[in-house]
């Protein structure tokens, strides 16, 4: 407020702050009040609504000289007993919803101070039912009344503030600006206070828009022209009844009311002569052009805001007709275009357009040219018993209420005639400028504060069914029940002797093929030709029978023999989290899988991983799901025997590297870690052994397990950035997945080690342990760290330095790389090619279990760090 | 350096409290209000309390509130009245706090 208005106004201002300075006092009282206190408030100032009510008609339409006495009686009784119901027994303080299933809370805030504009057309019912809303949210509420209605709106303001006062509320909470000629000045100064909270606009357009021009918050409402419908299906003598008590319900002041009847011809005669016989007048068309000229001001092309209210004798006297005096409805049939008919516009009176239509279609549309005639998102209604019907006009027309058998006035306040929530301001959305299309009432007088607990997901342990463990155990597929088989496999099965090992154990009238042409990374094209030699043989048994690329395919290979519709777009979508991807896999499926590993390395035959290669992109796609877990898993070490020693290394340094990241995973249980830890005790144990010893299959058998285990490990918990960096260098060098992982494995343990720069947000993971967890490693393998590290005994950084000094010793007794150097990959070559390592490594999915979120910059230090020829730590 | 004497304010403030009245009108000193116990503020409660500091302010003495239970400092709050956030410690702003 400017020192120039206090000085040109004077006292109009100090009476601006004075009436929102008692109404902020009160909202801050309010604050403090209980459901209890608020409940009985409002039920004292709804039964003195209640008593008011005739009361307050009878001043209303002395004032206004507007409206029917009787319907502004109901009108009054709407806005107390209806609404009172309605809301009697909402919660409105304190907690009021619980979500259990979302772990959640909703919290009433109070708005504060509301500025309540209270129409002409309703000035007693608007004022009680803001005035009870307000009361029922704890808010504080100022009236502005329309000039033309103050004392009866002030009146009706009065009369419940009394009876709340007495019941316990604050003083002030409900205030209004008096009559007088600058009772819109006051207004308007209003809307700019800075002590008013919202602007609850019920009124004229131009005020309306006022409000919304403010720069506050305001809840306002649009223009209507109704539009009601008459289908062939619906009752006809019924809606004839539904639509005179609506038009003419305090002479059509209500915004909601029917404006345009549009009318099916198979049912247009009997409507018509129903309206006729019940009291209605029919005009002719030079009847319905004096009528237009009245009822439509020709200034503004607007109704004339001068007959607004008045019944329909006394618009008929006004353009020269001779009617009875009792006439209910002026009935024009609108004719020509409708979009340029004068009457196909919002008259509050008791004149109502006539369409006569010939189809749904056309009805639609005619609906439609009213309804986009300046009232979109108001009121609209059909009358049919064909509920496609009612879908199809409630889908096209853009209303807030599309009210359905009901009279449109009395049916738009909620309540009455249907469950609509009770109102006497109807939201209507972006359609008529407004921020909601609700029957706006107490939910949008509240700040709902959200109160959203942590979401602990529900964490679940998943593997293969049936895991056959000892040596020896491939003579289980003798009691497998099948008649038909696929083997899935590599060519070197056969020269191995495992292909035969198989053949000779599937059931004598088994029906078996064998496809073979698995490779060390298998394509998308392998993959098909595997599904059409599926599809040909209709296997109900596929056995994978290899190292991790053959168990992948077949995997894959399963799923779209089972599903061939299957998308592969749909289920490979990158990730952030599991339980939010996009990806949809089948529930189930149809045809048993058998995985038979012969490496101790990848795991997945319990894994729900699969990997493929897309040569278009010559990137590794990865698809996760329990659809793709195999059923049986034949866990024979005898199969592992004839691998060479450089083999054995690599793919053991994958499970080892499984095992690690398992552990500080941000998905890692119990569960995972008990076999995770078992999983890298075995390895210690059994992989020196069994590289120099490959045909002892006890080491062979200890290796096997701890493959097994640390998939198990991973199908749960997944990996992390080591195996990202792998991915990526393995892609871009051709390098054996385990052995790449192998260079990374000292670099990443002491980064995970260390306190991040970012921690990775999951809600899982409450506890940043991943330090922690390797030296629990390190204890469980007996490690004791070296006192010339000057580091405390048993201290966390001490263990984790024992822990990767153990894996340097492990991987050099095999002659495994510990770094890129070491590969033989040149130094020049290297760093011409980081860029896209670290991009290809910050994009993979295995980040985003890592215990730490490795920022870009730390993914190429990771790489770099991993560079040089690797001395013990 | 003036005297301080501490009232303790009763479980609901309705309206004007007369000991504190009298203890101001008698001039022996600043004046620390203790709302420990107090559950309630009503709108005339809030008037008196504003009334109040213009008092002390024309006596050269100054009231100060201590103890606030949270549902009273928010009335305070949601008052937008500078000068009882100002006695609760707050720093003084010119135009509505919050």
């Amino acid at each position: 407020m400017t020192s120039s208005t206090r000085e040109k106004e004077p006292g109009l201002v100090e009476q601006v702050d004075h009436l929102v300075r008692q109404a902020r006092l009160a909202a801050a009282v309010f604050t403090q009040y209980s459901q209890e206190q608020v409940d009985n408030i409002v039920k004292a100032m709804a039964l003195a609504a209640i008593d008011a009510s005739p009361r307050l008609a009878m001043v209303a339409c002395e004032e206004t000289r507007m409206g029917v006495l009787e319907d502004k009686v109901l009108k009054n009784l709407v806005a107390s007993e209806f609404l009172y119901k309605q809301i009697r027994d909402k919660r409105t303080v304190g907690v009021i919803k619980e979500f259990p299933e979302d772990n959640m809370m909703e919290i009433a805030e109070p708005i504060g101070v509301i500025l309540a504009l209270a129409p002409v057309t309703n000035p007693t019912s608007t004022v009680i039912f803001k005035s009870l809303c307000a009361a029922k949210t704890r808010n504080s509420i100022i009236f502005s009344p329309h000039l033309m209605a103050a004392n009866s709106s002030n009146m009706a303001a009065s009369i419940l503030y009394e009876a709340a006062l007495a019941a316990g509320a604050p003083k002030g909470f409900i205030t209004w600006v008096e009559k007088s000629a600058r009772l819109r000045r006051e207004t308007e100064l209003m809307m700019v206070h800075p002590e008013v909270d919202l602007i609850f606009a019920t009124g004229g357009t131009q005020m309306v828009k006022a409000a919304y021009s403010s720069g506050k918050p305001a809840l306002g409402v649009g223009p209507g022209n109704t539009p009601v419908y008459i289908h062939k299906s619906a009752s006809v003598l019924s809606a004839v009844m539904d639509i005179i008590i609506s038009k003419t319900f305090d002479n059509g002041t209500e915004c909601p009311s029917e404006q345009t009847l549009i009318i099916d011809s198979e049912v247009y005669d009997e409507a018509m002569a129903e309206f006729q016989r019940l009291g209605c007048y029919l005009c002719s068309a030079d009847e319905v052009n004096k009528v237009a000229d009245v009822a439509i001001d020709p200034k503004t092309g607007s109704m004339n805001y001068r007959l607004v209210g008045q019944s329909a004798a006394a618009v008929a006297e006004e353009a020269g007709l001779s009617v009875e005096p009792a006439t209910k409805i002026l009935l024009c049939p609108l004719e020509g275009d409708l979009r340029y008919h004068k009457l196909a516009k919002e008259k509050l009176m008791p004149v109502m357009g006539i369409v006569k239509v010939d189809s749904i279609e056309e009805g639609i549309n005619r609906a439609l040219d009213v309804n986009y005639c300046g009232g979109t998102g108001h009121t609209s209604g059909i009358f049919a018993t064909d509920d496609k019907a009612i879908e199809r006009f409630a889908t096209n027309i853009n209303a807030g209420r599309i009210i359905v058998n009901c009279p449109t006035s009395l049916g738009g306040f909620g309540g009455f005639y249907n469950n609509l929530d009770t109102t006497f301001s109807f939201g209507c959305g972006t359609g008529g400028g407004n921020i909601t299309t609700d029957n706006v009432g107490i939910k949008n007088l509240i700040n709902y504060k959200r109160v959203p607990r942590r979401r602990n997901f529900t964490l679940t342990f998943q593997t293969t069914k049936n895991i056959y463990i000892n040596p020896g155990s491939i003579e289980h597929l003798r009691s497998v029940k099948t008649k038909s088989a696929v083997v899935v496999t590599s060519r070197s099965a056969a020269s191995r002797g495992h292909l035969s090992l198989v053949l000779e154990r599937l059931p004598a009238d088994c029906n078996v093929d064998v496809f073979s042409q698995i490779g060390v990374e298998p394509d998308w094209e392998t993959i098909k030709e595997g599904i059409a030699t599926m599809r040909h043989s209709k296997p109900d048994t596929i056995i994978a029978l290899g190292g991790g690329s053959v168990m992948d395919a077949a995997k894959i290979m399963r799923l779209f023999y089972d599903w061939p519709d299957l998308d592969l777009k749909d289920i490979s979508a990158n990730f952030l989290d599991f339980r939010h991807r996009l990806n949809v896999f089948p529930k189930d499926v149809k045809t048993q899988l058998v995985a038979i590993p012969t490496t101790s390395g990848t795991g997945s035959e319990v894994t729900p991983f699969a990997v493929y290669k897309d040569n278009t992109t010559k990137h590794k796609v990865s698809l996760v799901d329990e659809s793709l877990l195999p059923a049986v898993a034949i866990l024979d070490a005898n199969l592992t025997r004839s691998l060479p020693p450089r083999i054995t290394a690599d793919t053991a340094v994958d499970a080892l590297t499984h095992a690690l990241e398992a552990l500080v995973s941000i998905l890692s249980t119990d569960y995972t870690d008990g076999l995770a830890l078992e999983a890298i005790r075995l390895i210690f144990e059994a992989l020196p052994a069994a590289v120099a010893d490959g045909g002892n299959v006890l080491w062979r058998h200890k290796l096997h397990n701890a493959a097994c285990l640390a998939g198990m490990a991973i199908g749960n918990a997944s990996v992390g950035v080591n195996h990202a960096l792998a991915h990526s260098l393995g892609a871009a060098f051709d390098v054996p997945h385990g052995r790449a992982n192998g260079v990374f494995l000292l670099t990443t343990i002491a980064y995970n080690a260390g306190i991040p720069t970012k921690f990775i947000p999951h809600s899982t993971y409450p506890l940043f342990v991943a330090d922690k967890k390797y030296a629990r490693a390190a204890q469980f393998l007996d490690l004791v760290e070296d006192e010339s590290a000057g580091l405390a005994h048993k201290s966390v950084p001490g263990l984790v330095l024992a822990l990767r000094r153990a894996v340097y010793d492990l991987l050099r007794q095999v002659d495994q790389p510990l770094s890129i150097e070491e590969l033989g990959i040149g130094q020049d070559e290297f760093h011409s090619r980081l860029p896209a390592l670290v991009e290809s490594a910050y994009n993979d999915m295995s980040m985003r279990t890592n215990p730490r979120l490795p920022i870009l910059v730390e993914v190429g230090e990771l790489f770099l760090h991993s560079y040089q020829t690797r001395q013990r730590p | 350096m003036k005297h301080t004497e501490t009232v303790k304010i009763k479980v609901a403030l309705l309206r004007g409290v007369d000991e504190v009245d009298r203890l101001l009108a008698a001039g022996s000193g600043n004046l620390e209000l203790d709302f420990t116990e107090v559950n309630f503020i009503s709108v005339e409660g809030l008037e008196w309390l504003e009334e109040l500091q213009l008092r002390a302010q024309s006596q050269g003495a100054t009231v100060t509130f201590i103890n606030l239970q949270p549902e009273q400092y928010k009335v305070f709050k949601v008052a937008h009245i500078d000068s009882l956030l100002k006695a609760c410690g707050a720093p003084m702003r010119s135009g509505p706090s919050c």
